[in-house]
């Protein structure tokens, strides 16, 4: 702070008067300008978009009734069909083989893509990199869409988006944990005359594995809350279900599979946390 | 015990006998969880690739690669009807976070150990809440949203907020929790009260890390706008689904490049914006 | 012919960057303990460094046993890095590995690939580590997790790893300033006296003159990147040394 008091509580000699404002020159200048561009560009968006703020008012107890007449009470018998059953496992397989495969497949892309670690900056690094950025970029539903025009419906095209989801969101995750590691272990090995493959195992591997782990973990976690829904877009799964009874206007049943939707969403979620917690603290 | 037997004590060649069988024993461990882990998936491919999947359907490789050679060109006649749904989905993603950082306020308040008004109801009832909204695919808080206040972006700008709030909630909750509590005993020995700690003790110190969370979840929520539309909540999904449907495939290219545009430049205008933050 | 024969070194980090070798010209003899010694920022690492390519300089030769080192294509360098064993400060273990297998990366240059990334090592290499473990005092640590070891313990487990590759040439760079005087001494004893019993020479980086000048029978003085001495350790005077670091020495 460029604050001073006057005098001294000594009372020694009187310090020269400094003014002090909020105000200082270009700096808040510019925080007040991107503030107010910020403001006026919600304000735009609240006009443009014809959203009306008082219609959110209402909306709490819109809320409430609706789902009191329209989704109370949700068929909960449906829930214990063999075929939704079938579904919930059909959509656990899709999410298991969208990991492991996404995994599989994000590991040496992670490798590629690391500035530090890539066996070959000219191709494999922009490679990489490229493969893992595109994965990320275009969202799962519409991988889902794509896959299912081109495959035709069902848990094939289901799989292959969650394995392309997967790349994208592990492979980011995992090259930049490489992009963390200790390089004197590197050279140590390299050192030895390891050759590129070697230096990874040896070097890289032992030094990423725990977080890699996690990150496998939370990798399964968002692939299966993927996977609970790409069937909306025709892939297979729970999400089938959920497509089928919004169509048809059977509310009550849509409500059920939302409730066993977020619920296994929720259990997933909490025992990955949970093993998260556990291979952290195992080092 | 293995461990034992490879100490000096013992005759060099029970030692490597001993390092040996240590190292056989590892690796079997891992070749055990490698089977079980490809056995699963060896479950699982079959599963789908031969019980659910209609190969006669999707026809020869051939068809394949001509379905996806379908998709290898652009559309220019679209690109002027996608500046109007680029600008609802950047708007929608910047309202949608908008709206979530502000209803995150109370799920903080609850949620956040150290203000929390109650730590057996309110503390419980937060981080529930955090869960629940990011455990929630933003697709189906769409759907429920599309059902309750009807077709359009509303229900998309509502839907981001209820999928917002659970990461921003936590990061800042968590900030809060980790704050340096000397500056909070200084305004306390200058007689500040319960608000005035809050306001000139926590704020500042976390206001940085609320800002950089917000930033990138709007990153993040234009990925997730773009697909709003799909269910029907407007913006460029509801133009990538009608060009689907009309089986416009370079249109769908189309679409799909404009929604890489955006996100492009939403992660290079949030990695700016949040250096600045910082 | 001397095993090592260093030729008008110069090295840079950048294109545009400062030379931190400056045409430094060495070698080193069969038997031979050599140390190399200078103020911190002298490019002792760096020369160190070199010889194995871990930096590339960019001009000068690097002869290993009449083989010019600079000129190697990959393959050639991996397999001359594999007779060139090499002990870091820091240790540079891979903390997450057990000791033994911290030793037996000693052999990775040796093993196949495929062999090397499923651990298989042979009963030989196994034997050998144990015995070297032996040699440095670990008997009891061997399955111990690296990270679980103290700052001497770990160094030796960096010499077995050096020796394991059956050097030709040992590269030992400031073995001893992440270790406290006493547990130095001890570490740089066994490294003088493993030098000699596997009949290696050694390129010794050091900063700690005292050290240089009771074990090593050969002294290079570096400063600035410019070799200011070379010679066996008996020339070196306190004037030479005054000029090396450039000011009062002890």
């Amino acid at each position: 702070m460029q604050y001073m008091a006057t005098h001294r509580p000594g009372g020694g000699q009187p310090v020269e008067r400094r003014k002090w404002s909020r105000f200082r020159y270009p700096d808040t200048l510019i925080s007040f300008g991107v503030q107010l561009g910020v403001l006026v560009f919600l304000g735009v968006s609240l006009v443009y978009m014809d959203v009306r703020l008082e219609r959110l008012l209402e909306f709490g107890q819109r809320f409430v009734a609706l789902i009191a007449d329209r989704y109370y009470p949700p068929e909960l018998s449906l829930l214990s069909e063999a075929r939704y059953l079938q579904a919930i496992l059909d959509t656990m397989q899709m999410a298991y083989l969208g990991t492991l495969f996404g995994l599989l497949l994000a590991a040496p892309l992670a490798w590629f893509a690391s500035f530090n670690m890539t066996p070959n900056r000219r191709f494999l690094y922009p490679f990489g990199r490229l493969a893992i950025m595109g994965c990320r970029a275009v969202h799962e539903m519409i991988w889902t869409i794509l896959l299912v025009s081109i495959l035709g419906f069902g848990m094939l095209a289901g799989a292959l988006a969650l394995t392309l989801f997967c790349i994208g969101f592990a492979g980011k995750l995992m090259s930049e944990e490489i992009e963390a590691i200790d390089k004197g272990q590197v050279e140590a090995i390299r050192a030895t005359g390891a050759n590129e493959l070697q230096v990874f195992a040896y070097a890289v591997l032992p030094q990423v594995r725990v977080a890699w782990t996690g990150i496998a973990i939370y990798t399964w976690d968002v692939a299966f809350r993927a996977a609970t829904v790409v069937g909306f877009f025709g892939a297979g799964g729970m999400g089938w279900y959920l497509q089928r009874y919004v169509q048809q206007l059977e509310s009550q049943r849509v409500a059920a599979v939302l409730i066993s939707i977020v619920l296994l969403v929720t259990v997933s979620e909490v025992v990955s946390a949970w093993a998260r917690a556990r291979v952290a603290q195992a080092k | 015990m293995a461990v034992a037997s490879i100490s000096s004590n013992r005759p060099f060649d029970h030692r490597i006998f001993a390092v040996e069988h240590q190292r056989r024993r590892a690796r079997w461990r891992s070749a055990a969880i490698a089977g079980t882990v490809t056995l699963l998936a060896a479950i699982c491919l079959y599963n789908i690739l031969v019980i659910d999947t209609d190969w006669e359907r999707m026809g020869s490789l051939g068809e394949v690669l001509t379905s996806i050679g379908r998709f290898l060109a652009v559309d220019f006649e679209l690109i002027p009807h996608l500046v109007e749904p680029i600008i609802e989905t950047l708007m929608m993603s910047a309202l949608g976070t908008a709206l979530g950082a502000i209803l995150c306020i109370p799920v903080i308040w609850l949620g956040a150990l150290n203000i929390t008004p109650s730590r057996w109801i309110g503390y419980p009832i937060g981080r529930m809440m955090m869960t629940l909204s990011r455990s929630i695919h933003e697709i189906v808080w769409a759907l429920v949203f599309v059902s309750a206040v009807g077709l359009g972006s509303l229900a998309g700008i509502l839907a981001l907020a209820m999928r917002s709030i659970g990461f921003i909630a936590k990061i800042i909750a968590e900030a809060i929790e980790n704050v340096d509590p000397k500056p909070i005993e200084a305004i306390r020995a200058v007689g500040g009260n319960r608000l005035q700690v809050l306001r000139y003790g926590i704020v500042p110190q976390v206001l940085p890390v609320a800002i950089g969370v917000i930033i990138f979840e709007w990153d993040i929520n234009i990925r997730r706008s773009a697909v709003m539309g799909l269910v029907g909540a407007g913006g460029l999904g509801l133009t990538f689904h009608r060009q689907m449907v009309m089986f416009n495939y370079p249109g769908v290219t189309t679409v799909i490049l404009a929604i890489l545009l955006l996100i492009i430049l939403g992660e290079a205008l949030s990695y700016y914006a949040r250096k600045a933050v910082i | 012919m001397p095993i090592l024969d260093v030729q008008d070194l110069t090295v840079r980090y950048s294109r545009t960057g400062p030379e931190i070798l400056k045409g430094v010209s060495l070698q080193v003899d069969a038997g031979d303990f050599c140390a190399v010694i200078g103020p911190s920022g002298a490019g002792k690492s760096t020369l160190i460094r070199c010889i194995n390519r871990l930096v590339e300089p960019i001009s000068g030769r690097i002869l290993l046993y009449g083989e010019d080192v600079t000129t190697m294509p990959t393959r050639r360098l991996r397999e001359t890095r594999r007779h060139i064993g090499m002990i870091f400060q820091e240790f540079n273990l891979v903390n997450r590995m057990s000791v033994m297998d911290n030793v037996l990366s000693g052999r990775l240059g040796s093993v196949g690939t495929m062999r090397s990334l499923f651990k298989l090592f042979s009963r030989e290499d196994i034997e050998r580590a144990l015995t070297l473990l032996d040699r440095v005092g670990l008997s009891d640590h061997v399955d111990k997790r690296a990270d679980q070891l103290s700052g001497g313990q770990r160094q030796r487990v960096g010499i077995a790893r050096a020796l394991m590759q059956d050097p030709k040439l040992l590269l030992v760079d400031e073995p001893t300033s992440s270790l406290d005087p006493k547990i130095a001494r001890e570490v740089m004893t066994l490294i003088r006296d493993v030098a000699r019993e596997f009949n290696v020479p050694a390129l010794v980086n050091i900063h700690d003159v005292q050290l240089a000048t009771e074990f090593c029978n050969k002294i290079i003085g570096l400063q600035g990147g410019v070799k200011m001495f070379d010679g066996p350790t008996e020339k070196l005077d306190r004037k030479m040394l005054e000029t090396i670091y450039a000011m009062e020495v002890l």
